[in-house]
């Protein structure tokens, strides 16, 4: 296993996690730690139970269970003994390691003024694993070329959760400003200037300013900075051809889109939507999309472990939305069956409510009449 | 003939206890000051920069003389590199190298209490929890430097000539 990220766990836990059968750890997704609770790992859209000596299982009752003093080192490791300096990072619940890996955290919220002030008591991992895919770039880039410009079109990657936005986004940072198009008439054009606005590290896992990942000669990463504001910091003073962000969503968000397509900058962000119609479903997205801000979609889905996509364009995408009647409602799991039955419907017999008749109504009356 | 300088040798010897005596008294109370700098530095490197703990540390190194500067040094070099292998914890750590090197201080049993219930809370709360443990060190060093002053005052010169003259009565003794 990634020995970088094996530091990240304490001895015991390490032992076991360092003899995971080998291709579960060739397609690892997450490690999920919870106190005194079975060892889970998910790898390969599929997911199992660890026991003592590494094998995988489905019995959650023979699974290593981690302890109180595992979970506080793993803790102290994963928030690099300082818990003081991920406050903020806590209270969005997740904390970014070297590597880019994405531990989100469960615990007791701790409230402050009714707003979420960080997380304590945190006995919940959920370690996912960051993977640089050198290659899925160059499969999405060529139908998103903008060869009037000799640029890419304005660009919303979607997808629900796990299939791969980050990565995808990450590999094509790197050809666009490596100039790797991937296209034959593209040929001779220059790579651009990427500006990459990296709220929650996870793009470019930065260490001390410099990205871990390979993101091409020509980008500039703002770490761990607010997007709306980042996007006005890059357009202001890094002057980038492309602005990539990831997960919009927010008003403020889009407000900052807007202000950047009309600066002359083109946009790559990811958004979270299992398909064209959850796009026009949520407030923020669908006002984007009916302003015509995007020039192109890429949609994100996982079949038998594979990550395929389909490009679509903004007019494609416009006439897709308005056949709103076979939406889902909400995503499936990703094991769940393509056709799964129809769960049978459960029937409730109606009784005869009693009739109940509130005290007050008869003591106001009592007064009334007193 | 040999016999004086026999004598020369015990008080020799004698005054130098003394004075060996002498300058631990004196030496206390500079070091739990120079400790107390370092706290004072963590708490600025905590509330305003956030620095990992590990990178406070060793600032703190750079900042203070010796023998305090080895001790932290040694902390935030086993933060930042050994925890990778052995998966120690912050409370481990601070109590292994407290422990190992508390001899070649001249600080005494309070001041290590202190600073090792400090070492249980560091980098394991939010920030307002970790200035209120480093005020509450600082309180209790304070405390602990006072006392050291007034021994040095009271001590530092009277084993300065309690060797020498301990020594004289050995000879005394002896011839």
């Amino acid at each position: 296993m990634n020995p970088s990220l094996l530091t990240l766990f304490p001895a015991a836990l390490r032992g076991v996690l360092d003899r995971l059968p080998g291709d579960a750890v060739q397609t690892l997704e997450e490690i999920r730690v919870r106190e005194n609770r079975p060892l889970e790992i998910g790898y390969g859209s599929r997911s199992a139970f660890v026991r003592p000596d590494g094998s995988l299982t489905d019995d959650y009752r023979s699974a290593y269970a981690p302890g109180k003093e595992e979970v506080r080192a793993l803790l102290e490791r994963v928030t690099n003994h300082s818990l003081y300096a991920v406050e903020e990072e806590l209270r969005r619940g997740y904390v970014t390691v070297p590597g880019g890996h994405r531990i989100g955290l469960a615990g007791r919220a701790v409230l402050d003024k009714g707003a979420v002030a960080h997380l304590r008591d945190i006995a919940g991992f959920n370690v996912r694993i960051a993977r640089a895919r050198v290659g899925f770039g160059a499969q999405v880039l060529p139908g998103l070329l903008d060869h009037g410009a000799r640029t890419i079109r304005h660009t919303l990657i979607v997808s629900p959760p796990q299939q791969g936005k980050t990565t995808l986004i990450r590999d094509l940072a790197r050809c666009i400003s490596a100039g790797e198009w991937h296209h034959p008439r593209a040929i001779g054009w220059r790579g651009r200037k990427v500006g990459i606005v990296d709220e929650r590290s996870e793009i470019a896992a930065c260490e001390r300013g410099v990205p871990t990942f390979d993101l091409g000669p020509r980008s500039d990463v703002l770490d761990a900075c607010p997007k709306a504001e980042g996007i006005m910091m890059m357009v202001r003073s890094l002057s980038p051809e492309v602005i990539v962000v990831d997960e919009i969503g927010r008003p403020e968000d889009a407000a900052a889109l807007n202000e950047a397509i009309h600066a002359g900058v083109r946009v790559l962000a990811t958004a979270h939507a299992s398909n064209i119609a959850d796009i026009f479903a949520r407030p923020v997205l669908s006002q984007l999309a009916a302003d015509g801000v995007f020039g192109a979609y890429v949609l994100l889905s996982r079949n038998a472990g594979l990550v395929g996509h389909r490009i679509v364009s903004a007019e494609e995408a416009a006439l897709e939305a308005s056949g709103r009647g076979r939406m889902r409602a909400g995503a499936v799991p990703r094991d769940a069956p393509q056709d799964a039955p129809q769960a049978a419907p459960v029937t409730v017999k109606t009784r005869p409510m009693p009739a109940i008749r509130s005290p007050d109504v008869r003591a106001r009356g009592d007064e009334e009449r007193a | 003939m040999l016999k004086f300088i026999g004598i020369a040798l015990v008080l020799f010897a004698g005054t130098m206890i003394g004075f060996v005596q002498a300058a631990r008294y004196a030496a206390r109370p500079k070091q739990i000051r120079h400790v107390l700098h370092a706290l004072q530095r963590l708490e600025t490197e905590i509330s305003y920069g956030q620095t990992p703990l590990a990178q406070a540390l060793d600032r703190i190194a750079g900042a203070v003389p010796p023998p305090i500067s080895p001790l932290f040094k040694a902390i935030a070099r086993a933060l930042s590199n050994e925890t990778a292998r052995t998966g120690e914890t912050v409370r481990e750590i601070w109590e292994r190298e407290i422990a190992g090197r508390w001899a070649d201080t001249a600080m005494r049993a309070p001041e290590q209490e202190a600073l090792l219930r400090l070492g249980s809370t560091l980098g394991a709360s939010g920030r307002e929890d970790q200035l209120k443990h480093i005020r509450l060190a600082m309180l209790q060093l304070q405390a602990e430097e006072a006392t050291a002053r007034d021994e040095q005052q009271r001590y530092e010169k009277l084993s300065r000539s309690l060797g020498a003259l301990g020594a004289a009565l050995i000879v005394i003794l002896i011839v």
